[in-house]
């Protein structure tokens, strides 16, 4: 059977090879062209790069197919749980990817092979670190030449780092809008004065915003091994120097709830029971997790789960403390989740296209959905309905005292936000199986399953 | 005048001989005061035992 594998639309850009997807696993095609350089990649530089755990493993497979002519061998990574994109990592998921990818360079360097790229988007979270995943990124190493990868590297790494860490605000949007990294002249002119006179955010990102877009006379040679080493412990200093420190109202929620240990007791209590007896769970995703207490609590039970929230402290802790390999972090804001973007709106998919699971938790969050960004009850149930098969949702009521501090200032009476209208509106999308009131809080805790469509 | 369909590398060749040039001076001044640091540390016995 001739049949070529379709290459994943984010994987067009290297002519080395590309990525596909087959019976539900991701592959790898390795080109012709690549070959060379892969067998080298994979004597010198692989095994140490693994041993480390800076790349992702893989096996070399034969599929049952002819594959296109120019294919040199297929491989078969290690699978991901879920993707995401760098605009959905909190400050220091950034900062441990590029100290990864200065690490693999300079491992690399050691081996006679080189990084010819440097972006966030070989970059992956997998059992709480950061880790590599594109085998084909690595070139033999001419000592003569400088880094191909190095002004990539200062747009899409140390730029918004340092915009961060000079601004103390998370601006993930920034790596958004700029999906190719951000200009060094837009970043050059946002710095602050003081940034000039520290002499690694000096070089990196103000005199190489001079040069950049200019053409230049390329010198033949004249370049070391020596030189580019300065160039990646100078890039490793700015980097590690840079921080992200501030408080949010979320971070200390669990904390403050604390005060209200009965309630958040029961609740675990509640979603433990109704979760282990649940068939066929393996992947959950959890919205509005904040620091990911339940998340953990379902990743004890030996569930994968992402854990989702907007708030940049809680996913930025959830990730620092690691407490649990199997729960991805990830920074979200669930009315205006990450959409698709790139070439075709295809190249990064749109959070909804990521997101289907077999359990969603959606605990203390339906009011700051429906009540603090008009969301009607409907529209989110169909919403969940698209991406879940089962629901745990808690339904917090309007004369609940977190509710009304909100409502303070509305003029909007939320007329049809109550809890008969919530139960018919999930009703429509969902059978509801169990429903318990959470302690005296007033507030009630729903298992829906999705009904057939 | 900047050029906006060139290669992203462009113009990142010149700036690097430049920087590495710059950090060449720096690492090199760096070194000779961590040298004279340890120098010192050594000669009036404040012992540093990981050094």
């Amino acid at each position: 059977m001739k049949l070529s594998p379709s290459r994943h639309p984010s994987s067009y850009r290297d002519p080395s090879g590309f990525v596909f997807k087959y019976n539900s696993l991701f592959y790898r095609q390795v080109n012709k062209l690549y070959a060379a350089d892969y067998e080298s990649f994979m004597e010198r530089l692989y095994p140490k790069l693994v041993e480390k755990r800076m790349i992702i493993p893989h096996e070399e497979v034969i599929l049952p197919f002819e594959s296109s002519g120019d294919a040199y061998k297929m491989i078969l990574p290690e699978q991901l749980l879920f993707i995401s994109y760098p605009y959905e990592w909190s400050f220091d998921m950034l900062k441990d990817a590029a100290l990864l990818t200065l690490n693999i360079q300079k491992t690399a360097m050691a081996n006679s092979m080189t990084l010819k790229d440097a972006t966030p988007y070989n970059i992956q979270w997998k059992d709480g670190k950061m880790i590599f995943i594109d085998t084909l990124s690595f070139e033999p190493y001419d000592p003569s030449l400088p880094w191909i990868a190095y002004r990539q590297f200062c747009e899409m790494f140390l730029a918004p780092l340092v915009l961060m860490h000079y601004s103390r605000k998370p601006l993930q949007e920034l790596m958004l809008s700029y999906p190719e990294g951000i200009p060094l002249s837009v970043v050059s002119a946002m710095l602050p004065l003081k940034s000039l006179f520290r002499l690694h955010i000096y070089l990196h990102l103000h005199l190489n915003a001079n040069y950049a877009g200019k053409r230049s006379v390329e010198p033949k040679g004249g370049f070391t091994e020596k030189k580019l080493r300065d160039i990646i412990d100078s890039l490793y200093s700015a980097v590690t120097s840079s921080r992200l420190e501030n408080k949010t109202t979320w971070g200390a929620y669990y904390e403050e709830a604390r005060e209200r240990t009965d309630y958040i007791a029961f609740k675990k209590q509640v979603v433990n029971e109704w979760t282990i007896d649940l068939q066929g769970i393996d992947e959950v995703l959890d919205l509005g997790g904040n620091d990911g207490s339940f998340s953990q609590l379902l990743a004890m039970q030996g569930k994968r789960v992402v854990c989702a929230d907007f708030d940049h402290m809680a996913i930025n802790s959830l990730y620092k403390n690691g407490r649990a390999t199997n729960v991805h972090p990830l920074l979200l804001d669930f009315s205006h989740p990450s959409p698709a973007i790139g070439f075709n709106n295809t190249e990064r998919m749109s959070f909804h296209e990521r997101a289907a699971s077999d359990l969603v938790l959606f605990l203390a969050l339906i009011h700051h959905i429906c009540l603090g960004r008009n969301v009607p009850l409907g529209a989110l149930a169909g919403s969940l309905s698209r991406i879940s098969k089962n629901l745990i949702i808690e339904f917090i009521p309007k004369d609940d005292s977190k509710v009304k501090e909100m409502l303070e200032t509305r003029t909007n009476p939320f007329s049809d936000y109550d809890r008969e209208s919530f139960e018919i509106a999930f009703s429509e999308y969902f059978n509801i199986i169990r429903s318990v009131p959470l302690a005296s809080s007033g507030r009630m805790l729903y298992l829906m399953g999705r009904k057939p469509s | 005048m900047e050029i906006l369909y060139i290669d992203p590398g462009s113009g990142s060749y010149l700036v690097q001989v430049l920087i590495a040039g710059v950090l060449g001076i720096a690492f090199f001044f760096r070194n000779i005061v961590l040298f004279l640091r340890h120098f010192f540390h050594k000669l009036f016995g404040k012992k540093d035992r990981n050094q």
